[in-house]
């Protein structure tokens, strides 16, 4: 269930980041923006990292926390630890990318997209669900030996 | 026998077609249906109030001046016969025209313009909110007049961060962008004195109004905004949608040639 909560929000995560990313490719003119300063923020300089937009990279990180966490709810690797631990590494690695962003845009941009503010709540949140379930997994895993199962 | 409960608990989870995944796929798909229709819907929707009730006020004062200056006078390149005529209004400071200017425009010169399947016409289009951008404007038209203006284009958008909007947005680089477009008019190699006296004096400034106010009464209302044979295509546009829009217009042309003729230079 944890996982499949992570995968529902990575899912939105996606359709945002892939809003900011087709307005920073020129597939949209302008970013709908009833408060805030959305276009600010995505025409200044701190929208591209590492010479691709922000909003690329976020479009690839939900997209390949949706991937993982939607693996991870397969029979067979449900209570594989790894992929708790593979989702809050990567979602702690969004918290504090989005953490810096948000910084940027209070201090030094000194303007707001409800867009980014939105992605930032959803990465939070899917670091929040991760850590539950790295808490929460049994640290023995179950396994299926079919010789000791009863007829 | 109470050992083996636990597997078979667990045998059971991995092996029973569960129906809480089947919900849990019919949720992603739900999500995935919103989204798209949510990102449509957003794409429809007005443009941002990013420009702030100052500026709003600014760009309508902008407007009414506007509407009192002459015929538009923009700046072409191309075959003036070419069957289609793509439009551009533009602001120099305006960083989506820049990214355009810098990423997409050399390939509509190189695959377009220059196989003569389209004209082109740039038109001034200085948004009140962007302080250096009508220096700017009076640049490239100073350029002109030495017959530079591709060339100053150029280097207006790609020198962007030398003298147009600091990182906030809001503010300027410099508040003397003519010590920057001097050395521009140096590298493309003008006559800097004359370049300068013309800067100085806005010699062009109503060509630039002209070309504003042609904006304004076909109701542009961003940067850029291209018209391809007439039809408008506001915000940026890729390369592939700008290229099939002049080949859907010149199609269009091409089956009623008496019902859209090539436009007469206007240079």
């Amino acid at each position: 269930m944890r996982r499949m909560t992570i995968a529902a929000l990575a899912l939105i995560g996606v359709f945002v980041a892939l809003y900011l990313t087709m307005y920073k490719m020129g597939v949209i003119g302008h970013l709908a923006c009833g408060f805030g300063s959305c276009e600010r923020v995505n025409t200044s300089k701190w929208a591209i990292f590492a010479g691709a937009p922000v909003a690329a990279w976020g479009l690839g990180f939900y997209v390949a926390t949706l991937v993982v966490a939607i693996a991870g709810t397969s029979p067979s690797l449900v209570h594989r630890r790894e992929i708790s631990y593979l989702l809050a590494a990567m979602s702690g690695v969004g918290v504090a990318f989005s953490a810096w962003l948000t910084y940027l845009e209070l201090y030094v941009i000194d303007a707001i997209c409800r867009y980014c503010v939105m992605s930032a709540v959803i990465v939070t949140a899917i670091f929040i669900v991760s850590i539950a379930d790295v808490a929460m997994q049994p640290r023995v895993q179950p396994r299926v030996q079919p010789e000791q199962l009863p007829e | 026998m109470a050992n083996n409960n636990p597997p078979r608990n667990a045998r059971s989870a991995a092996t029973k077609p569960s129906s809480g995944r089947r919900a849990f796929y019919g949720v992603l798909v739900a999500i995935a249906l919103v989204g798209v229709a949510a990102i449509l819907y957003l794409k429809q929707s007005p443009a941002s109030n990013d420009t702030g009730a100052e500026a709003q006020a600014a760009y309508a004062a902008a407007q009414r001046d506007y509407a009192k200056a002459g015929p538009p006078k923009p700046y072409v390149m191309g075959n003036p016969k070419a069957p289609v005529v793509i439009e551009e209004f533009a602001d120099f400071e305006c960083p989506v025209c820049g990214s355009y200017a810098t990423v997409t425009e050399p390939d509509v010169r190189k695959r377009i313009i220059d196989p003569g399947l389209a004209y082109y016409k740039y038109y001034d289009f200085p948004l009140p909110m962007h302080h250096n951008t009508q220096t700017a404007s009076n640049a490239a038209a100073c350029a002109d007049e030495q017959g530079k203006f591709w060339e100053m284009h150029d280097q207006l958008f790609a020198g962007q961060d030398a003298w147009g909007l600091n990182p906030d947005g809001a503010t300027q680089v410099t508040d003397n962008p003519k010590s920057v477009f001097v050395g521009y008019a140096q590298a493309i190699g003008i006559n800097t004195a004359q370049f300068g006296q013309c800067l100085d004096t806005k010699k062009y400034q109503s060509r630039i109004n002209a070309n504003a106010a042609d904006g304004f009464r076909r109701n542009v209302g961003q940067t850029p905004t291209f018209f391809i044979n007439g039809k408008m295509f506001a915000g940026s546009i890729p390369y592939d949608v700008l290229k099939k829009a002049v080949d859907d217009a010149a199609a269009a042309a091409a089956a009623a040639p008496a019902a859209t003729p090539a436009p007469a230079p206007a240079k």
